[in-house]
């Protein structure tokens, strides 16, 4: 029942509450297109209210008293009661004063008719719905502060309720709406709402005249009341040029200043600037050896130099000087050069022999070569020789053992001081022969015998001598272990001496020991004999001995080779040792110079 | 001959007890962990400004819920349904005046007392807006938010006016429960047509809003006549 009421009275009401009170800001604004109706309701206070209508098109009903407006509240037992006062001054106007206006309850107006009894309009509203304050009284301003460029301001806006409105009894809570423009503007800036009775302003413009204006409405509704009138803010900028002028003189001041610093600066730092701003240019360094300490020729530094840079093994450069002996050896051109001729004179085909004379000649440590397994067999040697007999045994040139024949470790050596050299095909060959001593036989005791005829020189630094030497051993055979060549030489001068064996014997007399008398290692030979295995040596000996070879006597504990040691001499020449002995000057250890070898000949 | 006076002395006492209780036993107040202690005591002047700010409060949120609910659910043809005040908003126990004069001649307890009434008026219809507002799919938060808010300052309201009542008028009001009839009886029906559910809805925001205003008001007034009595009784 109650929704069926509530649902009809909302069809009603859309049916004629719409012109009056949903339009609310078209009041006052009559339609011509329609007929009577109802232009507007509006309280002030509260208190009390008013109504207008018009006319509209009918023209006929303008006369006062054509139109008549009723109303009714929705108080139980209320009916349509006529408008209590009919305003004389204004035209169609209907009052309602304090007694007749209530709040909190809904009004119902009709415009009739009476005549033809026609209701034209009908609106239905509440009076606090209606209510649209008197605007505030009293705006006045106050300057704030001014910024300190002088061009913003701030002000505080005043202003009192308006009288109507009975605010201090609580009867209207009223809100307030300022608003400010630029003069002949035509935008308003508006301000947040307030409660109270003042209002901020910031950042008005100096030298601009503004214009401020301030409105209410109640709290909670809509409605705003007119506007208050407008009121003229403006603030004179004040001339500040004189503070202006100083800033200016400081800052020419300041820079003329700042300029002077720097010049100065600058020319009294002028080297250090230089050098900051033009770096010189540095020169190219070159890694490597300073040539002022070239120059200088102190060699510790540069020996340091040198083996910093790491351009000699230093392992090499102390425990096998005789290593690098045979290097350099190795390097000499000329060395190579004949040994190349010696190939060719002597005809010898590495091939042949390449099986026995398979030295290793790349090989460029002395060492490795003395220690070369490939070193040929001597019992192969032997078998290149002519007219060998199968005596492998006492064959001179043929070791007993087969082992090592450059043992160093030999214990007794023969004891040769002058040591053929014998030629090499290849200069490094020859080289590695420097090392090699033939061992010639055994000792009893389990030593080798080197013969002397093959014995070469070793820790002698005969680099100088090297090629005399070399000049004089190039019809040697080449290689410790004679060739075929060499062997046919030999046994072709082997009639000459007595008895092939004693050729043999003669030959490396020095290195056989106990098959011949004669064949004394460490002795030196007869003087018919000659030490150096040369195939020309019987006829004419053509070679003067050698004075710089010597025969490894020893191999001591730190790799050093021990040449002709002075104690063992005597045991190892029973045949004359008085000979030469005596006539042997005390020499150093192991090393034979020239001179002394040069005294040595014959 | 002294019994019978003694026992007169002492029914006169018993007889007068139940005055001598609300002074007796003060107030209880929960304070934030819960308890129940013994409330601070506050001047009648801050409590009517706390009381006047609550009411504020609530009208104004009262008022933002009925546009939220309006822009959301209420076409623009019926909106000056607003304007009209609510047709049917629930009866009160006693009419209440609407003119300034008849309001400013209602005695302080008669303002009390009607501010009392119309809190505890709408305690319960405004659990079942809540309710209702949640059925619908597209409520914005803000609006349930704002009422939940709302019920739970009219609780905070009806104690302060209790406590305003026992203050300024010396009276001690045990019962607080609300003996309101609902005239709107179908709280409690399901409303199936939307239309219909709606506009109820809006009717009744708007009815709260009104009687806010008239809280708000009448302690308004009431603090008025605190401070200066001339000036509200002025006309």
């Amino acid at each position: 029942m109650a929704y069926s009421l509530l649902l009809s009275l909302l069809y009603l009401g859309m049916l004629c509450g719409n012109g009056l009170v949903s339009a609310r800001s078209e009041l006052f604004t009559p339609d011509p297109s329609r007929g009577p109706h109802f232009t507007g309701c509006r309280s002030r206070e509260q208190e009390t209210f008013r109504c207008w209508w018009s006319a509209g098109i009918f023209q006929n009903l303008t006369e006062p008293g054509a139109l008549r407006v009723f109303y009714m509240t929705k108080h139980a037992l209320s009916e349509w009661q006529e408008c209590p006062d009919y305003t004389r001054t204004v035209k169609n106007e209907c009052y309602f004063n304090k007694t007749f206006t209530q709040i909190w309850t809904s009004y119902c107006i009709q415009l009739r008719s009476v005549r033809e009894n026609i209701t034209y309009d009908e609106a239905c509203f509440t009076v606090e719905n209606i209510v649209h304050p008197d605007p505030p009284i009293g705006l006045n301003w106050t300057l704030l502060n001014v910024s300190r460029s002088g061009l913003h301001y701030d002000i505080l806006v005043r202003w009192a309720p308006p009288p109507s409105a009975d605010v201090q009894m609580g009867w209207m809570s009223l809100e307030y709406q300022v608003q400010y423009r630029v003069r002949n503007n035509s935008h308003w800036e508006m301000l947040d709402l307030e409660s109270g009775t003042q209002q901020s302003i910031y950042g008005l413009h100096t030298d601009k005249e503004y214009e401020v204006r301030v409105r209410c409405k109640m709290t909670a509704f809509d409605n705003f009341g007119e506007f208050s009138d407008s009121i003229i803010v403006h603030v004179a900028q004040i001339p500040s040029k004189e503070s202006t002028f100083p800033t200016t003189l400081v800052l020419i001041f300041g820079m003329i200043g700042v300029v002077i610093l720097l010049v100065l600066l600058i020319f009294s730092q002028q080297q250090r600037l230089m050098v900051i701003f033009l770096p010189p240019i540095p020169a190219p360094k070159i890694k490597g050896i300073d040539p002022e300490l070239l120059k200088n020729g102190k060699l510790d530094q540069l020996n340091s130099l040198l083996s910093s840079q790491d351009m000699y093994k230093p392992d090499f450069y102390h425990e096998d000087p005789w290593v690098e002996f045979i290097q350099l050896d190795l390097d000499d051109p000329a060395e190579k050069n004949e040994s190349s001729d010696t190939q060719h004179l002597l005809g010898l085909s590495r091939s042949g022999s390449s099986h026995v004379l398979n030295f290793k000649s790349d090989d460029d440590s002395g060492r490795a070569s003395c220690y070369d397994p490939e070193i040929p067999n001597p019992e192969d040697l032997a078998t290149l020789l002519p007219g060998h007999s199968g005596r492998g045994d006492n064959h001179p040139l043929v070791s007993r053992s087969s082992s090592s024949i450059p043992d160093l470790g030999v214990q007794q050596t023969s004891e040769v001081k002058e040591t053929p050299i014998q030629k090499q095909p290849a200069v490094p060959s020859w080289v590695n022969m420097d090392f090699y001593a033939q061992v010639s036989d055994f000792t009893p005791a389990g030593g080798v015998v080197l013969s002397p005829g093959q014995l070469n020189s070793s820790l002698e630094k005969k680099k100088e001598e090297e090629n005399e030497k070399k000049i004089q051993f190039q019809l040697v055979s080449d290689g410790a272990y004679t060739s075929e060549n060499t062997a046919r030489q030999l046994s072709a001068n082997v009639p000459s001496s007595p008895g092939p064996e004693q050729g043999y014997q003669t030959f490396p007399t020095q290195a056989v020991e106990g098959t011949s008398e004669r064949g004394v290692p460490g002795c030196p030979p007869s003087d018919s004999q000659m030490p150096y295995l040369l195939p020309e040596a019987p006829p004419s000996p053509i070679l003067p001995p050698v004075s710089d070879y010597t025969v490894v006597q020893e191999v001591d504990a730190q790799h050093s080779l021990l040449l002709n040691p002075p104690s063992s001499q005597p045991a190892i020449c029973p045949h004359s040792p008085n000979k030469h002995l005596p006539a042997m000057p005390t020499m150093p250890m192991g090393y034979l110079t020239p001179d002394f070898l040069g005294n040595l000949t014959p | 001959m002294n019994r019978p006076k003694v026992l007169q002395a002492w029914l006169w006492c018993v007889s007068l007890w139940p005055c001598w209780l609300p002074h007796a036993v003060p107030l209880d107040c929960k304070d934030e962990t819960g308890s129940f202690t013994q409330c601070t005591s506050i001047s009648q002047e801050k409590l009517l400004d706390r009381v006047i700010q609550h009411a504020e409060l609530i009208y104004r949120v009262s008022e933002e819920s009925c546009t939220l609910f309006e822009d959301m659910f209420i076409p623009y043809p019926l909106h000056y349904l607003r304007n009209q005040g609510g047709n049917l908003c629930h009866s009160k126990p006693f009419p209440i005046p609407g003119s300034k004069s008849e309001i400013q001649q209602i005695s302080d307890k008669w303002l009390l007392h009607s501010v009392l009434m119309l809190v505890q008026s709408w305690m319960e219809p405004l659990i079942y807006l809540q309710t209702t507002l949640n059925r619908y799919d597209d409520a914005p938060d803000a609006l349930l938010n704002k009422t939940k808010w709302v019920s739970d300052k009219l609780l905070s309201l009806e104690q302060g006016v209790l406590v305003l009542i026992r203050k300024m008028l010396d009276e001690g009001i045990l019962t607080t429960s609300s003996i309101f009839e609902h005239t709107l009886t179908p709280y409690n029906e399901q409303s199936p047509e939307m239309l219909e559910s709606i506009l109820r809805d809006y009717n009744l925001l708007i009815c709260f809003k009104k009687d806010a205003h008239k809280i708000e008001t009448f302690l308004k007034l009431l603090k008025c006549r605190q401070s200066n009595k001339l000036s509200c009784l002025s006309y």
